[in-house]
């Protein structure tokens, strides 16, 4: 399944690209190649043979511009500094261009007439805007990916220290009360004494505060419990089913460590979110499988266990 | 709220370690010790995130993300379900790492103050990777035949993702 999404993105990615830069190939938006005339307004005694930062009408258009004015043997360039007041199409120009300082467009000049300071500049070709943006995109993004990882470290490091000093302490147990009431109601078919119950308190306790280390070996334990009360080796009990969605859907009392160093000090407010939306797929999970729990209905497992197991929890 | 709000993490952080020393814990130590996995985990990641961040970068800088939040958002908007929130909801039920990288990209692309990335991250803290804890849980004892285990964790991880949106515009909004 994730590997179709993922492979999808990418495909689909190509495909707007492709297809995109096709139609701009055909509509031309960047009109490539258009001569653009402008009136160049040199410097008090400016010498266009000298190299000198003038500024510039464009024709049909309102205000001034700056440039680096660069004579060359054959043909004149402009260095132009991009500016919001230009047209449209000049600043598409210049966000999609090939060069990676979007602040300049290179212009070439093609004529210039002396005597009216008249000038016909080539503004830089685009071709394959979007191809070029998500090749750089995935390239950014990878290097993205590692800041992002290697910043996650100190308030990962912070909070992983927190919750191993909470997992050694027993804080967990404190929980355990509270959540033994619910048992019966959760796994009926579990004979009273139980020893499974135990370590389903445990594990549901570690998974509210957020102990994925404490959470998952006490989960498998408790599965590896309710396994000596399955009659069917290979198929699922119904306590299982609810063992797996209260683990699912459990409640967060403290969010997970790669949430608070994503979003620092604000997970302070996400944490009330958290606990009330957790609290309510906890409902609706355990009311799906009690509903489901109805069509699959399930003899009381007592007779199955040897009386050795009839621990207390 | 925010009163409430500001006193969580000084909480946190202080009565853990003080819980910590009353039921005699070497808390410095066992800090430390916990402290170390920050490393780990972070570093562990990185090969998710690339994977992630890759691909939705490219899919937004394609236009292709563009068009299919137009294409979603009259159906989603009818619903008030912000189309922005699509991706997490799709990765996060997929695959817990990845999911960061989702949540990573919509920070840097709405800022982490925004009531969308406010709603991405509690569908974040809420929802299970239910695939993969079905895999482990499941794959530990040998169940195969899981019966209908997927549905209630999809179900509970579908109310998260509805409830997201909604408690944190209430809250929030």
């Amino acid at each position: 399944m994730l590997n179709y999404i993922w492979a999808g993105l990418i495909i689909i990615s190509l495909v707007f690209a492709v297809s995109q830069d096709v139609m701009d190939l055909v509509q031309d938006p960047y009109q490539n190649g258009k001569e653009h005339t402008i009136e160049v307004i040199f410097p008090e005694n400016g010498d266009p043979d000298k190299r000198q930062t003038v500024r510039f009408r464009i024709q049909g258009h309102e205000g001034t511009f700056e440039a680096a004015w660069r004579p060359y043997e054959d043909n004149p360039e402009m260095i132009i500094q991009v500016d919001e007041e230009m047209p449209e199409l000049w600043l598409s120009i210049a966000q999609d261009q090939d060069a990676s300082n979007k602040e300049e467009l290179l212009a070439e000049v093609v004529g210039f007439d002396r005597s009216a300071r008249q000038a016909s500049i080539v503004l830089p070709k685009v071709y394959y805007v979007k191809l070029n943006a998500i090749a750089t995109a995935a390239f950014n993004m990878a290097e993205f990916a590692v800041t992002l990882a290697i910043g996650l470290v100190g308030i990962m490091a912070l909070w992983l220290g927190l919750m191993k000093i909470a997992e050694k302490s027993g804080l967990m147990y404190l929980l355990v009360k509270a959540v033994q009431p619910f048992m019966r109601f959760l796994f009926p078919n579990v004979p009273k004494g139980h020893a499974a119950h135990g370590v389903i308190s445990l594990n549901l306790a570690a998974n509210m505060l957020g102990l994925g280390n404490a959470a998952t070996p006490l989960g498998i334990k408790a599965m590896e419990e309710l396994q000596k009360l399955n009659p069917s080796k290979d198929k699922a009990t119904n306590a299982q089913c609810m063992l797996l969605t209260v683990n699912t859907a459990s409640i967060q009392l403290l969010p997970p460590a790669t949430l608070v160093a994503l979003i620092g000090t604000g997970v302070n407010e996400l944490m009330i979110s958290i606990l009330i939306v957790t609290f309510i797929s906890l409902m609706v999970g355990i009311t799906a499988a009690k509903i489901y729990e109805r069509f699959h209905p399930e003899d009381d497992h007592d007779e199955n266990i040897p009386d050795d197991q009839k621990i207390e929890a | 709220m925010r009163t409430i709000a500001a006193f969580i993490l000084p909480l946190i952080i202080v009565l853990i370690p003080l819980y910590g020393i009353l039921k005699k814990v070497a808390v410095y130590e066992v800090f430390v010790d916990g402290a170390k996995e920050g490393f780990t985990i972070a570093v562990r990641i990185i090969p998710y995130l690339v994977a992630i961040l890759f691909a939705i970068g490219m899919f937004r800088e394609s236009g292709a993300m563009e068009f299919f939040m137009m294409a979603l958002a009259p159906v989603l908007g009818f619903l008030g379900f912000p189309v922005e929130l699509v991706p997490m909801a799709i990765f996060r039920p997929l695959t817990g790492s990845g999911s960061v990288g989702v949540l990573a990209e919509m920070i840097a692309t709405y800022g982490e103050d925004s009531l969308i990335v406010k709603m991405a991250g509690t569908m974040f803290g809420s929802t299970e990777t239910t695939f993969y804890v079905i895999a482990v849980y499941f794959g530990a004892i040998g169940i195969r035949r899981v019966k209908y285990a997927v549905q209630t964790g999809l179900i509970a991880d579908l109310a998260g993702i509805i409830a997201s949106v909604i408690v944190v515009r209430i809250l929030f909004g």
